[in-house]
């Protein structure tokens, strides 16, 4: 036995050993120096990560419509500021934030069909409480009921270990149905507590954008912050990633899906409250809602992130979420007909997730 | 002799009515490379998780340094110093080398907010110093572009820096490239003169016995013999594992 004590820095596995994987010695860092250089470098592991592919494949789109539009301002009204304020900046958002909410959850490994009904849910309770005691409590209120919501859903999934899929979908009925129970069957409606400060906080028109592309921003820049650069969402990317690796170093995987599935529910909260301003008035039990479901899950693949976990951006989301938005915008625009709207819709989801899987292989 | 770092004392592990293990002790001694061999079903991976605090053991006494310890459990061995490196799920293949290192014991300001050049910088010397590994760019470079055996030691690497004290390894040569094991084998022998000590869980005795100070064969659950590498044989462990304690005894039989 060595009498050696631990605890010596500086190399010490450095014998050399038979195989062409191992050498003496590496240069620190393999970084060039030239401006270009480090840009190709830094480009190479940027690759196949989700974000940069689908950003060219947005700015390609963006550039034939604004060329389209220009040519044609009539024709294809895509700068009009209507089109603009009222329908880009409104719908981006909204598909955005519930996509990064459904991207952090697949990220984590899970998934929660049950988004729609949250979205219902949340919106009523946010109608009624505003309507009853006031906006501040009233967006306090829907929020609480996202987390709620995706927090029963979350213990569900983590202490049975049943496959998100099934309980979630199950789930969803019953949220759905839970807003019948609190609301009856008859539409909850803002009336007078629309007016002011809830108009202006979430759905003002300031002539090119609204009020929900400034949440989208702000909601963009800390999720990118708590995903990319803070512990916890290094955490959520090792549990999805690898649970078994995860626990082995001592991460609580359980915890971390269950804050997976908090994160969820607040941003799916705050996105019923834009939906419930934006149009007034929530249908209980309806369908309207459950369309975001799938388009959700459907921006973050499209923006890169893995059905199996581990793998995703909070830019390539956004990013997605805007090119659906705006497909779908260009075919409306372009005068298709209603069926063909979502039959192309469901082709570019297809194209983007077989793309991904391409890429995925390309990643570095 | 000083104090074993970690020894087991009559560890019994029951699931339901099957027992698993019955009565084992062993020790492992400070910067010793232990051998645990075995068939598959000899209890091997349930011994490991008891050792790395994932399972409760049904009974039995953990003595580290010669301290009882209570209870095995995951904040202890972490606190402890001791790490499993699982053969196929170490790393997180999705996520860079540095992410990988930093894993659960990231650097950070105190908004929990990530240092990343300090922990690609961190990880780059890491690549240099511990394990010198071509092929490897940069820390930035994703798990999933490295090969098996560079996986394994970026791992190995990971452990080192952190200063555990008790590396295990589960089955880490089974999907390695014949070099890739030569190189493995030989951390393990750098390893000792460190301190570290580790455990090779493996059923590939030929490379057990290239590194191993001391062996324990497992069988039904059993330990059927445990013995330095001096007082023992290829023959002799090839003997406990396939047969288990009749083959040993036979062996003996007729080797005497």
């Amino acid at each position: 036995m060595s009498d050696k004590t631990p605890g010596r820095r500086g190399p010490i596995l450095e014998v050399p050993l038979p195989t062409e994987a191992i050498s003496l010695k590496r240069k620190p860092s393999g970084e060039p120096d030239s401006l270009f250089g480090r840009m190709n470098y830094n480009l190479q592991f940027i690759r196949g990560r989700g974000a940069l592919e689908i950003s060219i494949v947005l700015i390609v789109l963006l550039a034939g419509y604004v060329t389209a539009s220009l040519i044609s301002p009539t024709g294809f009204a895509f700068l009009n500021p209507n089109n603009l304020s009222g329908v880009i900046s409104q719908s981006v958002p909204v598909l955005a934030i519930l996509g990064l909410a459904a991207g952090i959850l697949m990220i984590a490994g899970e998934f929660d069909l049950s988004l729609g009904a949250n979205i219902t849910l949340s919106a009523i309770v946010f109608i009624k409480t505003s309507e009853a005691a006031g906006l501040w409590l009233g967006i306090a209120a829907g929020i609480a009921t996202g987390v709620a919501v995706a927090l029963v859903n979350g213990i569900i999934v983590v202490y049975t270990k049943i496959p998100s899929f099934i309980a979630t979908l199950g789930m969803s009925f019953f949220w759905m149905g839970a807003g019948i129970f609190i609301n009856g069957t008859s539409p909850a409606a803002l009336t007078t507590s629309r007016e002011g400060t809830m108009e202006y906080l979430f759905a003002h028109n300031f002539g090119s954008f609204r009020s929900q592309l400034v949440w989208l921003l702000i909601i963009g820049v800390l999720a990118w912050f708590f995903m990319h650069r803070h512990k916890l969402g290094n955490h959520i990317f090792a549990v999805g990633g690898n649970p078994a690796a995860a626990e082995a170093i001592s991460i609580k995987t359980k915890r971390v899906k269950l804050m997976s599935f908090a994160i969820f529910g607040g941003l799916v909260g705050f996105a019923a409250i834009l939906i419930a301003v934006r149009t007034s008035s929530i249908q209980p039990g309806g369908t309207a809602t459950e369309d975001f479901t799938l388009f959700a899950i459907a921006a973050a693949v499209v923006g890169g992130t893995s059905l199996t976990g581990g793998r995703g951006s909070v830019i390539g989301i956004i990013v997605g979420a805007a090119l659906i938005e705006l497909i779908r915008n260009g075919l409306l625009l372009a005068k298709a007909p209603g069926f063909y709207i979502t039959l192309f819709v469901g082709v570019t989801i297809v194209i983007a997730a077989i793309f991904n899987k391409l890429m995925e292989g390309k990643a570095r | 002799m000083s104090e074993a770092l970690l020894r087991i004392e009559g560890v019994s592990k029951k699931y339901g009515p099957n027992t698993v293990l019955k009565d084992v002790s062993f020790e492992i001694g400070k910067g010793e490379v232990v051998g645990l061999l075995g068939d598959n079903g000899a209890g091997k991976s349930t011994l490991v998780k008891i050792m790395s605090g994932v399972v409760d053991s049904t009974v039995g006494d953990f003595f580290w340094d010669g301290q009882k310890i209570e209870k095995m459990n995951r904040n202890v061995t972490e606190k402890l110093g001791v790490e499993t490196i699982f053969q196929d799920s170490a790393l997180v293949p999705q996520m860079t080398i540095t992410r990988n290192i930093f894993m659960g014991r990231e650097v950070t300001n105190r908004f929990g907010f990530m240092k990343m050049k300090e922990m690609d910088a961190v990880a780059a010397e890491v690549l240099d110093s511990v394990v010198t590994i071509e092929g490897i760019k940069s820390p930035k470079q994703l798990v999933s572009s490295l090969s098996g055996g560079q996986a394994q030691a970026v791992a190995i690497a990971r452990a080192v820096h952190f200063k555990r004290s008790l590396l295990i390894l589960d089955e880490p040569t089974s999907a390695l490239a014949v070099r890739a094991t030569e190189a493995l084998l030989g951390y393990l022998t750098q390893l000792k003169g460190e301190g570290v000590s580790s455990v090779l869980v493996t059923h590939n005795l030929h490379h057990a016995f290239q590194v191993c100070d001391r062996h324990i064969v497992m069988n039904h659950g059993k330990k059927i013999l445990d013995a330095r590498r001096e007082d023992t044989s290829v023959e002799e462990l090839t003997a406990a594992v396939v047969e288990g304690a009749v083959g040993l005894a036979r062996f003996r039989e007729g080797s005497f």
